[in-house]
Formats: C-alpha cells, sequence, structure tokens
C-alpha cells in the first residue's frame, strides 16, 4: 500500500535538486550568527591554555629528531594537566551540538519549514544541505584553530614543521571533523525527533554526559561481571582487556583519542595490551611510518565516519516519515 | 849447643804467643799496607781508583803519614779518606783504614808498566807497598745475539714474539740500541724479558747477558709466506745482528652484509620475506664450512637458503637468502634481528632492523564497512525520498 504510495509521488529528478542553495545559506547563517562566535571562543580559551604551556615547555626541548610539531598537540603539561587534544575530546561535541541542536526544529517552531518546502527542494536536500554546511562551519572553525596552533609553534619554536609531522597533522583535522560530523548527526537526529529545541539540545547533551561520564564506569562494570573469578592466563588476561576496549570503542570520544593518538604519537604500535612475547625484539620509541600508523587508527577512522553516515541516515529517515503541516 | 839455645828461646816466648793467641792472630805483628790487586791494569785517560788498606796488628797506634814515590810525569794520584784528600792515618791495634788511590791517567801516557810505591811512615814503624799499574790499550767493545726460536709461525692475526738474548763481551758496560727491520707495515716493538714497557735501549754491565723479547705485528692483510725480520744491536761501534723469520700461514675472514649494504627491511605480518645476505672472505686463504644462523624475535620464523656454504675462496663472495617471517602476533614497528655466519675460527654478524608492516587487508575491509553506510543511506533516500 505504502510502496505504492511512494511510487505514486515518486518524485521526478535528483534528490539533491536545491541543496547548494541551502548549504550556501546555512552556512551563511552559521558563520554570521552570535553562537558560532561564542562557541569559537569557547573552543579557543579551552585550547589556549594548554597550547601556550606545552608551547612553553617544548621551547626547552632540544631533539630533532622528536615530532617537536606534533608534541603541541599531545604533551600534557605539568601546570595545566591536560593536553590540547583531550582538550578538544571534551569540546568537540559541544560544539558539534550547539551548530546542531536546533536545525531542524527551529524552523518547525518558526513555521518556515513548509515555506522551504514549497520551493523547489526536497527535503533531503534541506536536511543533508544542513548538515554539511554545519559540517563545513565546524571545519572552518577547526582548520582556523588548527593553524593558529600550528602558527603559534612556528613562531616560538622556530623550526619548520617536517612533511610527515604536516601530513599527521591534516590526518588529525580530518578525524577531528569526522568526531564533530558524528555529534553533529546526533543533535540532528534529537532535532528531527523533537519539536521542542531545548529537549533536543538536552537529550544531546545528556548522551554526550552520559558518554563521557558514565559510559566508562558501566563499560567497566560490565566486564568484571563478565570476567571470570580468577584470571589464569596472559591471554585471558588480554581478552578481557580486548573486551574492555572494545565496549569503549562503543563511545565516539575513546574512536577520537586513539584515532588521535596513532597520527599524532607516531611511536604508537598498538591500541591494545602487548604482550612481553611481542615486545622482544622491539625497538621501542621507534616511530611508524605513517601508513603503518594509519593502518593502525583505520578502524577507528573508519567507526567516526561510518557512525556519522548511519546516524545522519536515521536521521534522515525520521525526517522523512514525519508530517510537515503549514 | 844450639839445641839448648832454641829450648830457652822456646820457654821464653811460648807463654807470651798463649796470651796473644787469645784475641788476635797469632805469631803475626807489625803494620801493613794491603790491597787486592798490586799489578793492575789502567787505562790511558781513565780513572781507576784502588782500594788500599792500613792494617794494624798488635802495635801501637801512631799516625802515619802517607806517601807516594815513582808517580810517573803527568799522573795524577790522589790519596782519599772517606771522601776526603788525607795525608796520614792512625790505625788503632788491630785495626784497618781504608784508603782509595785515585789514580788519574793522562791521555798520552805511553803504554808500559809503571812502579808507584806507597809508604807509611810513622815515628815507630812504616810499612811500605809497590803497585805495578800497567797502562793498557782499551779492550774493544763486543756484543752478542742469540735466539733460542729464530723462526715462528702463526696467521696475520697472531704476534711473533722471539726471546733474544743479548750478551755483552766486552770489558765494561754499555749501552745498547736496539733495532729491527722487516718488511713494510710490520710492526715490531722490543720489550724487556718480562715487563711489558717498550724499549729502544737497554743497559748491559760488562759480561753480562739480558734477554729482551721482540714482537713482531704483521699487516692484516699480509699474504701468506715467508718474512724475514732484520735484528740488529748497536753500541759504541760494536754491532750485532740476526735475521728471525715469520712464517705467516694465511687466514680467511668472513664479512657479512647485505647487498646494497642496507641493514634494514621491512616484513609484513605472517608472510615471508626474503633479503639477500653477501658473505665477503677479506682474508687470505679459503674459509671453509661456513654456516648461517639467526636471532629474530620470539614466535619469528627465519631460515636461510643455503643454510651453509662449503667453502669461500679469498676475495671471493657468495650470496644466501634468509627469509624471515614475523608472528601472526606480530605488532607492527620496527624490530632488531641479527644474522650469523659462523666457520671455523671465523665469525661475522650483522644487527638488521626490520620493520613490520600489517596487512592493508583491514584497510580495505573499513572502506567496505563506510560504503556499506553509503549503500543504507542511499537506500534510505530511494524508500523514503519523497517531495
Amino acid at each position: 500500500m505504502r510502496r505504492k504510495d511512494a511510487s505514486a509521488v515518486r518524485r521526478q529528478g535528483s534528490p539533491f535538486t536545491g541543496f547548494g542553495p541551502v548549504f550556501m545559506k546555512e552556512l551563511a547563517d552559521h558563520l554570521s550568527s552570535v553562537r558560532m562566535m561564542v562557541l569559537t571562543l569557547f573552543v579557543i580559551a579551552f585550547g589556549a591554555f594548554p597550547v601556550a604551556s606545552s608551547l612553553q615547555t617544548l621551547r626547552t626541548v632540544v631533539d630533532p629528531n622528536s615530532f617537536l610539531f606534533l608534541r603541541i598537540f599531545t604533551l600534557e603539561p605539568e601546570q595545566v594537566g591536560i593536553s590540547f587534544i583531550a582538550a578538544l575530546n571534551f569540546i568537540i561535541p559541544l560544539m558539534a551540538i550547539g551548530l546542531g541542536f536546533d536545525s531542524v526544529n527551529s524552523e518547525f517552531n518558526r513555521r518556515t519549514l513548509s515555506r522551504v518546502l514549497s520551493q523547489p527542494i526536497y527535503r533531503d536536500a534541506l536536511l543533508l544541505g544542513k548538515f554539511l554546511a554545519g559540517l563545513a562551519t565546524f571545519a572552518v572553525a577547526l582548520v582556523a584553530l588548527w593553524l593558529i596552533v600550528v602558527g603559534a609553534g612556528l613562531i616560538l619554536l622556530g623550526v619548520p614543521p617536517r612533511g610527515v609531522e604536516v601530513a599527521r597533522g591534516l590526518g588529525f583535522l580530518v578525524v577531528a571533523v569526522a568526531y564533530g560530523g558524528v555529534w553533529l548527526a546526533i543533535s540532528m537526529f534529537f532535532s528531527v525527533v523533537f519539536r521542542s529545541t531545548a529537549t533536543s539540545a538536552l537529550c544531546s547533551l545528556g548522551l554526550w554526559l552520559f558518554f563521557f561520564l558514565l559510559w566508562p564506569q558501566i563499560a567497566s562494570a560490565i566486564v568484571s561481571g563478565a570476567a571470570p573469578s580468577e584470571i589464569r592466563s596472559l591471554e585471558e588476561y588480554a581478552a578481557i582487556q580486548d573486551m574492555a576496549m572494545g565496549l569503549m570503542r562503543l563511545s565516539p570520544g575513546t574512536l577520537f583519542s586513539e584515532a588521535v593518538l596513532g597520527l599524532l604519537s607516531p611511536e604508537t604500535r598498538t591500541l591494545g595490551p602487548m604482550l612481553p612475547a611481542q615486545m622482544r625484539g622491539a625497538i621501542m620509541g621507534a616511530p611508524l611510518p605513517l601508513d603503518q600508523s594509519l593502518l593502525l587508527i583505520w578502524p577507528q577512522i573508519t567507526g567516526l565516519i561510518a557512525g556519522m553516515i548511519v546516524v545522519f541516515a536515521a536521521a534522515y529517515v525520521v525526517f522523512q516519515r514525519e508530517e510537515v503541516r503549514a | 849447643m844450639r839445641r839448648l839455645l832454641a829450648l830457652l828461646l822456646f820457654l821464653f816466648v811460648a807463654p807470651v804467643a798463649g796470651v796473644q793467641a787469645q784475641g788476635d792472630p797469632p805469631g803475626l805483628k807489625g803494620l801493613f799496607l794491603l790491597t787486592d790487586y798490586p799489578s793492575q791494569t789502567v787505562r790511558a785517560g781513565e780513572v781507576t781508583t784502588i782500594r788500599v788498606k792500613v792494617n794494624n796488628a798488635g802495635q801501637m797506634p801512631e799516625p802515619l803519614a802517607l806517601a807516594l814515590t815513582g808517580v810517573p810525569a803527568g799522573w795524577k794520584i790522589d790519596m782519599l779518606g772517606g771522601g776526603q784528600p788525607v795525608g796520614a792515618v792512625m790505625v788503632g791495634v788491630n785495626q784497618d783504614v781504608a784508603v782509595q788511590l785515585r789514580v788519574e791517567v793522562p791521555k798520552d801516557a805511553p803504554t808500559g808498566a809503571q812502579t808507584v810505591t806507597l809508604t807509611a811512615k810513622g815515628p815507630m814503624q812504616q810499612a811500605s807497598l809497590p803497585l805495578t799499574l800497567t797502562v793498557g790499550t782499551e779492550a774493544p767493545a763486543k756484543l752478542s745475539l742469540k735466539s733460542r726460536l729464530p723462526s715462528l709461525r702463526g696467521t696475520p692475526r697472531s704476534a711473533f714474539e722471539y726471546t733474544l738474548t743479548v750478551g755483552n763481551d766486552s770489558g765494561k758496560d754499555l749501552t745498547v740500541a736496539l733495532a729491527a727491520q722487516g718488511p713494510a707495515n710490520f710492526q715490531s716493538t722490543f720489550t724487556e724479558g718480562f715487563g711489558s714497557n717498550e724499549i729502544s735501549s737497554i743497559p748491559i754491565e760488562a759480561g753480562q747477558t739480558k734477554d729482551i723479547k721482540l714482537k713482531v705485528t704483521p699487516p692484516r692483510d699480509v699474504k701468506a709466506g715467508d718474512y724475514p725480520v732484520l735484528v740488529k744491536v748497536a753500541a759504541e761501534g760494536a754491532t750485532a745482528e740476526m735475521r728471525v723469520t715469520l712464517q705467516v700461514s694465511g687466514q680467511g675472514r668472513l664479512a657479512l652484509s647485505t647487498k646494497d649494504g642496507r641493514l634494514s627491511g621491512e616484513a609484513e605480518i605472517g608472510r615471508t620475506s626474503s633479503y639477500t645476505l653477501v658473505l665477503t672472505n677479506d682474508g687470505t686463504a679459503p674459509v671453509d664450512e661456513v654456516e648461517l644462523s639467526g636471532t629474530v624475535p620470539a614466535n619469528w620464523k627465519i631460515e636461510f637458503n643455503p643454510k651453509s656454504i662449503a667453502s669461500i675462496a679469498p676475495g671471493d663472495r657468495k650470496e644466501a637468502q634468509v627469509l624471515v617471517t614475523p608472528a601472526d602476533k606480530a605488532v607492527a614497528g620496527d624490530y632488531m634481528a641479527s644474522f650469523r655466519a659462523s666457520a671455523r675460527g671465523e665469525q661475522s654478524s650483522a644487527d638488521f632492523r626490520i620493520t613490520v608492516t600489517t596487512s592493508t587487508l583491514w584497510g580495505i575491509a573499513g572502506i567496505g564497512i563506510i560504503a556499506v553506510a553509503l549503500l543504507v543511506l542511499l537506500g534510505a533516500v530511494a524508500r523514503f525520498g519523497r517531495r
């Protein structure tokens, strides 16, 4: 029956008709909005302190072989106790939620959705345009931040970054955008599901807090419940560790921090536990080639991108099935 | 009558002699001038010291003036007592006083015997000592050099140690300079018999011999063969020389490297990678029965093809393949492996850095997951897309 309906109203032409104007308008709205300014200031305030402290520390380092520029991101200064990427891990979801939590339901509330859809614009294009515009805004802010950090590093360290460092830094940007994309998709999903912007924001923030505060404890509780009472061998211990890691990886924040660790700390060989037998003969501290680092964190990157697409698809399906009243 | 006289004399003397026999050599009384060699040789232009003892046997001590007579013209003879020039001595009962005569013979003194008489004269008694001093020509310095084992055999890496005996056959002490002359790049050093200090000369007293050690180190790349080393000792115009021989037998020397000299390589987890090892013999003799072995991290597999090489001629090189398989559970990164080649008495090893890479299969799987997610989205668009 529905199939018949669907075929009856099967549209003509590309589903992306009108994508361009929506994308441009949304981008313009985002970039000129006060909220965007506030969020950017927020990020800078959070990021500036760790970066400044790490640069102070790194200026005393005289080791040409270490990945000096990458250590701006990963170094955990003593007086701050949080590295730049740890700050980003925390702040990127907030920024993405801020960009996406009211993208659809505010149009409902202002009763502009039906007006927009009366134009030659498909719903698909509207949602995708809103999502990609949010992602582009986020990417612009992030690239600006990244350039500020690298620029400050250039001025204060006085050495140019090597090609490998730049490549790893760009990889970090891609991962960060994908991480932001996941949270943007989640917040848009809630903005589609709930008509009230407050509810949507609450749900998004609630999920964020859940993953940050509650999930690590729930995961360890599950693991300790599932683990045998007595661990007999190293393999069993490794299996339990693997299980704990697997549960933790359901949180996008874990995926992000692991991916960033692999990219920005080239000496990372494995993200899981390493058996002593595997350590034998290994030259510790030797950096992995870039392609090997990428292969190491490839599941994480894949997970983030695929998660983003799947959540967006869910939001899309819900949005398509909703009734838009004038 | 004569018998009676003798008896009387005996009766008179015997008690006195018996009293003397308690502390002193019996019988002899008087003042004596003594020396070990009353007739000796002196050399023109040199100083000779003659020791003389003044002995007082059972006489009253009294000052004795010393005098020399018969000193040839140009000669200078000083009388020294306790290091000072003296003119008289006073000797206690049954005691000696040593006097040295420092005889300075002029350079142009003619050869021949001269008699000098030393007299010691006191108010009561006197003694005299004639000394015959013969001016002789100088005995020429003479050295001898001997070795018990003049020919040694060894490899280019061994040290050849010869024990040499240097003798000073002349009449005076000599400082002997040592020298050894070998083929180019042969290093030779002299040491004292049981010492470790390198020496270039050694003092030898007259008539004595000393053992010295000569150590010859041939250059490492010396060809097999016999090499002579000429040892020369010299002192004051006297020389002695002898020839010692090094019989150098050839020795092989193994060097292990890779074809392009690079000691690093890549290996994929669970897959066999092969590297080409090059074995070179830099030595002078063939290297036989070369066995290849290696150390790799735990659970890795290592194989050599061929496992052993029968012989490598000098200057030749042989290639061998080494097949390394990282463990299935290895983690990506750099590992250290070492390869060894060992033959009889010869060994060479090389540390090899292996970068373990992971399979890109999982990367492709990841792209597949993203593709599936996109397909889900496209499916949703196709299913739910509407005006």
